[in-house]
């Protein structure tokens, strides 16, 4: 809080009264990345999730492992790991020495802290660690997880943004931790740069950890995160080189030619694959007319999601083909697809019982627009609403006037139909089975608030979520995809809007499916 | 006078409860709520933690209960604690006044100046280049939306020409203090504050120019020239302190007014203000920060309202025999 007050009026106006000499330091350039945010309420990515807090919390706290390239689980605090026979005890070795920011050592008491944390407060806290019974911590550098089943998805989910190593010593002083004023003020963090100054009006500066565990790095010397919002003034900031790294960059498709075109400066969508955002059409199964299926198959003959990606998106994005992100190592292109033709579209909506009516349509509903990702959700709804209307189904379009709003209707399952979206996590168990598993039909939002339930789907998920054969695991989930798309659950849309764009004189950016939201200890600017 | 100033205090203190009152009731009526707000933004959560966030901020609480709560609490002067920051909302508040404070006042104090003698050039010479200049300036400005005006203004002055920066209060990566500082917050104010008084000034060099006209054709000003006192007399000494009373009651309104004024100018320009906090609290059902700087602002038109009497009674001794 000293520092948010030290700032503003009340700096300038001192400084300018007492006109101190100025300690200008201008030489700091050589190792500092600007980047931008848009803003977070908590900087502990064990109490919250998303990218806004994700890309920061990386940096500030360790894992006890990384993702590497194609998803290789690397050692990060833990040195060293060993799996037992029957896959339900996982013993992990912390490396010696390692300190948090204030000095204290890392032990394995704070990992234990850590792991019941996140189980308890990370809105995937069970989907992640539900499973584990008992932690046990023999000696300072020893951590033993017990599991009650074999969870294929724990390696990939222990690195900094799902699991970071934070210190029992501050959040475990009783108060409530999803609110501890210590997410936000004097972030002291177990990883390679440590909180120098957090003005949420203002900007984000991250430091250096000289004392960081792994010896010579990281390399970079600051990383600096102004508060950005504003498309337009990201696009120009990004275009002039004010900005040397953005991640989530949150440009839209049709700008990113031009920025491709400025000097210096990179575009790519690499660096997504574990956070697998995919969109779609969600229908609400209830009621009808979209509780029957030849409705849905209608729907998704209407709606070409190859064009929409080509045309719409202008060959930015892939076409959806199921709840699996192209990038995730369980995806499967072999599924039903649904061929682009209205006048079988109009075919089955007669055999359904709804023919052209004396009004001129078939039905007609409401198809909400959220406001939280309109780059993409609005033309895909104007889409939409066009391509219906050729087979006399009448669309209205209600976009959301803020988020809230939505997140109402939609948790209330008091809608039509709504353009949605969602990030798949690295591990379907976390993003995927949640739209799906009939226990999850909940008041809450990106649940299974559509409402489909079919119980061979839920045993192919039972199934996926302890197999630990990698082979018969991806085989579940090809299962589990197909049903999927000839259920129509969801009906998919042109995926992933996410990119990052940077400058060429930005070097050894993580090469892990995590792209930005991955520890950055090898990124330094080439002079 | 003291009566009417005890008066005023009542009136305004009904005022104040009464806006509080109907600020709390809107924003309940309005759909979602905070806890919705930061489920979102985490993506998803259980019900279970739902409900535990619902009881911490007290929504489980029927609405008589949490309006009751929430005025007794602004009584003692505390405004709550933000369910997005979780600070509290005065601490909120007083981190970004400053910021608003100096963007606004720099922009009015620039546009009420040269508007003024603007306006004031300009309804001298009625019918010259000048005027109809000003006439067509204080339209533009008048009708061109101002984030349109900013990101123009960011076109020319930091991409075509790159003199100043494009957003935020100071150099993302500065680390200077003292007059580096200073140096480094005036070249960041520079192009919101002219944003912001394009707009304002467009109103005061028509306010001054209407008003200006008005005195100008009275009876007393008359007097003063067939008396034969010299043109710049009778319009500096004369004309000008009567034709300002407008200009002053507008600037007192919109001091009052100063955080609408500036959110969108905050927005574009990435501004530390009061502005962009109100903005983001309504997106993010941050109810007890938008109900704390709703407050706050009733209470700056209050004390404008006030001031701006004062201003009145030195710039016109006729007021105070009312």
């Amino acid at each position: 809080m000293r520092l948010t007050q030290a700032r503003s009026l009340t700096r300038f106006v001192s400084a300018a009264v007492v006109a101190t000499v100025a300690v200008a330091s201008t030489a700091q350039a050589q190792g500092t990345m600007t980047s931008y945010t848009s803003g977070f309420r908590s900087l502990n990515p064990a109490v919250q999730s998303g990218a806004a807090t994700g890309a920061p919390g990386s940096q500030i706290f360790a894992g006890l492992v990384s993702v590497g390239e194609d998803y290789a689980i690397e050692p990060y605090l833990a040195e060293s790991w060993e799996v037992s026979e029957d896959n339900l005890t996982v013993t992990f070795d912390l490396v010696d020495g390692a300190t948090f920011h204030d000095g204290e050592p890392i032990t394995s008491e704070d990992v234990k802290f850590s792991f019941e944390t996140v189980a308890a407060n990370h809105p995937f806290g069970q989907a992640m660690f539900g499973k584990i019974s008992s932690i046990e911590t023999p000696d300072d550098d020893t951590v033993v997880v017990h599991l009650s089943e074999p969870t294929p998805s724990l390696m990939v989910s222990l690195q900094p943004m799902l699991m970071p190593v934070i210190p029992q010593h501050i959040y475990g002083d009783g108060q409530e931790v999803k609110s501890h004023p210590r997410n936000m003020e004097n972030v002291i963090g177990s990883g390679p740069f440590k909180v120098s100054e957090n003005n949420p009006a203002e900007r984000l500066v991250l430091v250096k950890n000289e004392d960081f565990f792994i010896e010579g790095k990281p390399k970079l010397d600051r990383i600096v995160y102004p508060l950005v919002k504003d498309p337009l003034t990201r696009m120009l900031m990004l275009e002039k080189g004010e900005v040397e790294y953005a991640g989530f960059a949150g440009i839209r498709p049709t700008d990113w030619p031009r920025l491709e075109r400025a000097d210096g400066v990179n575009v790519t969508t690499d660096g997504y694959d574990a956070i697998g955002y995919v969109h779609y059409l969600e229908l609400n199964l209830r009621e009808k007319p979209f509780s029957d299926l030849k409705v849905r198959q209608a729907l998704a003959h209407a709606i070409d999601t190859d064009f929409l990606a080509k045309v719409i998106f202008g060959g930015k994005t892939a076409a959806g083909t199921g709840p699996l992100h192209t990038g995730n190592p369980f995806y499967t292109a072999e599924v039903a697809m649904y061929e682009p033709d209205m006048e079988l579209a109009a075919k089955l909506l007669d055999e359904a019982g709804y023919p052209v009516g004396d009004d001129g349509t078939r039905f007609s509903f409401v198809l909400d627009v959220p406001s939280w990702a309109p780059q993409a959700h609005v033309p895909m709804a104007e889409y939409t609403q066009a391509q219906l209307a050729k087979l006399d189904i009448d669309v209205e379009l209600r976009r959301a006037p803020d988020f809230g709003t939505w997140v109402k209707r939609i948790a209330a399952w008091d809608y039509d139909a709504t353009m949605n979206g969602s990030f798949n996590y690295p591990d379907p168990t976390i993003g995927v089975h949640r739209h799906f598993d009939c226990d999850n039909i909940k008041n809450v939002i990106w649940s299974n608030t559509q409402g489909y339930c079919n119980p061979e789907m839920d045993k192919l998920l039972d199934a996926a979520s302890v197999e630990t054969d990698p082979e018969a695991r991806k085989a579940l989930y090809a299962d589990i995809q197909k049903l999927a798309q000839d259920d129509l659950a969801l009906i998919y849309m042109p995926q992933d809007f996410s990119v990052t764009v940077y400058r060429d004189n930005v070097k050894g950016l993580p090469a892990s499916p995590f792209g930005g939201l991955a520890p950055m200890v090898d990124v330094y600017i080439e002079e | 006078m003291l009566k009417g100033s005890l008066n005023k205090l009542g009136n305004a203190v009904v005022l104040l409860v009464a806006v509080l009152v109907l600020n709390f009731t809107l924003i309940h009526i309005a759909p979602g709520d905070p806890v919705e707000a930061i489920v979102g933004e985490m993506g998803g959560a259980t019900p279970e933690m739902i409900e535990q966030m619902r009881a911490q901020y007290g929504l489980d609480q029927p609405f008589i209960v949490q309006i009751g709560t929430y005025l007794g609490n602004v009584l003692t002067g505390d405004l709550g604690m933000s369910t997005y920051y979780g600070q509290p909302v005065t601490q909120l508040i007083w981190d970004r006044i400053g910021a608003t404070m100096l963007l606004v006042i720099t922009a009015l104090m620039t546009a009420m100046i040269i508007g003024t003698v603007l306006g004031v050039f300009s309804a001298q010479k009625r019918r010259s280049i000048l005027s109809h200049f000003v006439t067509v300036i204080a339209l533009a400005g008048f009708s061109a939306p101002v984030f349109w005006v900013g990101i123009m203004l960011i076109l020319l002055l930091s991409v075509s020409i790159p003199l100043l920066p494009i957003s935020g209060m100071t150099s993302a990566t500065s680390e200077a203090g003292g007059i580096a500082h200073v140096l480094d917050v005036l070249h960041h104010l520079i192009l919101p504050a002219l944003t912001l008084a394009t707009i304002y000034l467009a109103f005061y060099s028509r306010l001054a120019r209407a008003s200006m006209l008005e005195v100008l054709g009275s009876d007393y000003v008359r007097t003063a020239r067939a008396k034969g006192m010299p043109q710049r007399l009778v319009i500096y000494k004369h004309a000008l302190r009567n034709a300002i009373l407008p200009v002053v009651t507008f600037a007192g309104l919109q001091f009052g007014q100063l955080i609408s004024g500036a959110v969108l100018v905050e927005t574009v320009f990435a501004w530390p203000g009061l502005g962009t906090l109100a903005f983001e609290s309504i997106l993010r059902r941050d109810t007890p920060t938008l109900l704390g700087i709703l407050f706050f602002s009733s209470m700056m038109v209050v004390v404008m309202n006030v001031l701006t009497d004062l201003v009145y009674r030195i710039i016109d001794p006729r007021i105070k025999a009312r």
